[in-house]
């Protein structure tokens, strides 16, 4: 009888640890976070938010209800009239557009009215889109680069043209007007024609890119991959070379100011890297992996790290203050207005906002 | 010291999934037969206990104090913890290595996740968990997740492995099963007992779990009815029915 109840035990014990294996993470990964002048959009597991600013007070929140394993943590793009263009990386893998200006009651909650959907995807929703003019591209992690128009009024959305590029796309395209530049973690950088849409050149630098690529003050662009090295490419014919060894994986998008570039390893180093001259001028190591990307604030970086720090560092590198946020913080922070939006996971909020000296201003809580 | 427990399963099955050619399946199998081969002292141990605990069942005077105390569970308690002392038979020998499969099949999820890398997430703790002097990850990066039929890092949707982990689970099961000579004997009840529930149970987790985990499952099964086959201590008739059994 013994032995039997120690045989349950262990497998009740079992199925408990297995089932909580994720730790104590909400969701699968990180949350997606956007603003605009009014509202923050925060996509969370299996909701998105709309956040007042001015209070932090929910403004409406959405779920689908015929999408029970939906999860939502791409960032939402806000198209010029006002709809979220939000993706699930889970489920039904749908696209979503959502009209918050026309807001339905349910219950204790407001939802937006779904403008449009798309529900062609082979796999999820993991990064950002781009709207360039009237179109959306969308990059998803079936390889496929989709493109929409955002004006034709359908409801059922269709792309106007699937790119089929390859591997898994997580991070959102850079444009420099001309071409779309996309990464992938099969090792390659594609630049797509923006008007043809044909792939113009694909580079393989023998390493998984999880972030996006960014437009240098000298025409080229710059990719850092899990290979550790910022890669420079040129534009025109995807002829590329590696400029910086970084001390582990980089992970952020490099942010440009002036000849500059900074961005953060999952060691925790921050590197400030002078694309013009090729040197590096400073590089500092606060806490934490980063993968967030740094943003600019007039004379000043914001920095967020793994540690659940928030750091205003200088252009020289010194560090003017830092903000215990706490938890970690993987999601790139996002300013809008004098604010500073923060969404760390393992804490008991899922979105804070700090004014310009980092001073909590509100907080948005955990769901109960 | 539970990371770094991870950590090293991560590197052993990223290093194996190198050498062999980058397929993540057949890493799996060659990381299963790793533990099995490491974990082979415990499974004799566990078969040299449950051999010796049906062996007392049997026992004259193990019978004597069953029927003296049957009223007396105390006593019978004591009695039964002095003649293990003197036989030299430790009475949870035979469950160690289902406490050793738990860790196991827990640092294998998290290593399986991790390494499949579904999510941002999980590349995160990858790129926490592996040894970059040792391996090259960041070339092997994303994974081959296909193996047959399958997609290791999701539950295989068809209910074909989850009936071949219950139906290998169930096969072992009965095959280590020694023949029941004693009506009275609570070893073997608890053994029948464990070879209906433990099917059920890891078919079960075949069906919620990445499918990686029912490749360990059925390995690891085959790999355990290969041993016991190896050294003599298969018991075949426990696959026939009872009829034919009788029969024979």
């Amino acid at each position: 009888m013994r032995k039997k109840l120690l045989f349950i035990s262990v497998a009740v014990l079992g199925v408990i640890l297995l089932s909580a294996c994720g730790g104590t993470v909400r969701g699968t990964t990180w949350p997606g976070l956007a603003a605009d002048e009014t509202t923050a959009y925060l996509a969370d597991t299996s909701l998105v938010y709309g956040i007042n600013l001015k209070d932090g007070a929910e403004a409406w929140r959405f779920s689908d209800p015929n999408d029970n394993k939906a999860q939502f943590y791409a960032p939402p793009v806000i198209t010029p009239d006002g709809l979220v263009i939000v993706g699930s990386a889970a489920g039904k893998h749908t696209l979503y557009a959502l009209n918050p200006r026309d807001l339905l009651t349910n219950g204790d909650f407001k939802n937006p009215a779904v403008e449009w959907t798309f529900t062609g995807a082979a796999a999820g929703w993991v990064a950002s889109p781009l709207i360039v003019e009237d179109r959306l591209f969308a990059p998803n992690a079936d390889g496929n680069l989709y493109v929409f128009d955002l004006a034709d009024g359908q409801s059922q959305k269709q792309p106007v043209k699937v790119v089929e590029l390859g591997g898994r796309l997580w991070a959102q395209p850079a444009t420099d007007g001309e071409r779309l530049y996309v990464t992938s973690l099969d090792h390659s950088v594609y630049a797509v024609d923006l008007a043809s849409y044909a792939v113009l050149w694909q580079a393989d630098i023998a390493a998984a890119i999880p972030g996006s690529p960014a437009l240098g003050p000298d025409g080229n662009l710059y990719v850092g991959s899990l290979a550790s090295k910022l890669e420079q490419f040129d534009p025109q014919t995807g002829e590329h070379q590696s400029v910086l060894d970084a001390e582990y994986w980089l992970w952020s998008t490099p942010v440009l100011d002036g000849d500059t570039f900074y961005f953060g390893d999952l060691k925790g180093n921050f590197y400030a890297y002078e694309a013009a001259s090729g040197k590096l001028n400073w590089s500092i190591q606060p806490d934490g992996a980063i993968t967030a990307n740094a943003i600019l604030q007039n004379d000043h970086l914001l920095l967020a790290t793994e540690s659940g720090n928030l750091y205003a560092i200088g252009k020289d590198g010194k560090t003017l203050w830092f903000e215990e946020v706490g938890g970690k913080i993987y999601t790139t922070p996002v300013a809008a207005g004098n604010l500073i939006l923060v969404a760390p996971l393992e804490t008991d909020f899922y979105l804070a906002a700090l004014d310009p000296n980092g001073r909590r201003v509100w907080s948005f809580p955990a769901e109960k | 010291m539970w990371d770094l427990f991870v950590s090293i399963f991560i590197n052993v099955l990223l290093w194996i999934y190198n050498v062999i050619g980058q397929n993540f399946g057949i890493a799996i199998i060659l990381f299963t037969i790793l533990i099995r081969i490491v974990t082979w002292p415990l499974n004799a141990q566990q078969m040299k206990s449950a051999k010796a605990m049906q062996d007392l069942q049997n026992d004259k005077e193990w019978q004597a104090i069953q029927k003296k105390y049957a009223k007396d569970r105390e006593k019978l308690a004591q009695e039964q913890m002095r003649l293990y002392r003197e036989k030299g038979i430790n009475p949870f020998g035979s469950c160690l290595p289902t406490l050793i499969q738990l860790p196991i099949l827990i640092g294998l999820y998290q290593s399986i996740i991790r390494a499949l890398a579904a999510t941002p997430l999980d590349l995160l703790r990858l790129s926490q968990s592996i040894n970059p002097g040792f391996l090259d990850v960041a070339n092997l990066i994303p994974l081959n997740s296909k193996f047959l039929w399958m997609n290791l890092g999701q539950p295989e949707p068809y209910y074909i492995l989850a009936i071949i982990v219950a139906a290998t689970t169930y096969i072992q099961s009965k095959l280590t099963l020694p023949p029941a000579t004693n009506p009275n004997d609570q070893s073997a009840a608890m053994g029948q007992s464990m070879a209906i529930t433990m099917p059920l149970m890891l078919g079960w987790f075949a069906l919620t779990f990445p499918s990686g985990l029912s490749v360990y499952f059925i390995t690891s099964n085959l790999l355990g009815i290969i041993q016991y086959a190896a050294q003599g201590k298969a018991n075949w008739s426990n696959l026939l029915p009872k009829s034919m059994k009788k029969g024979s």
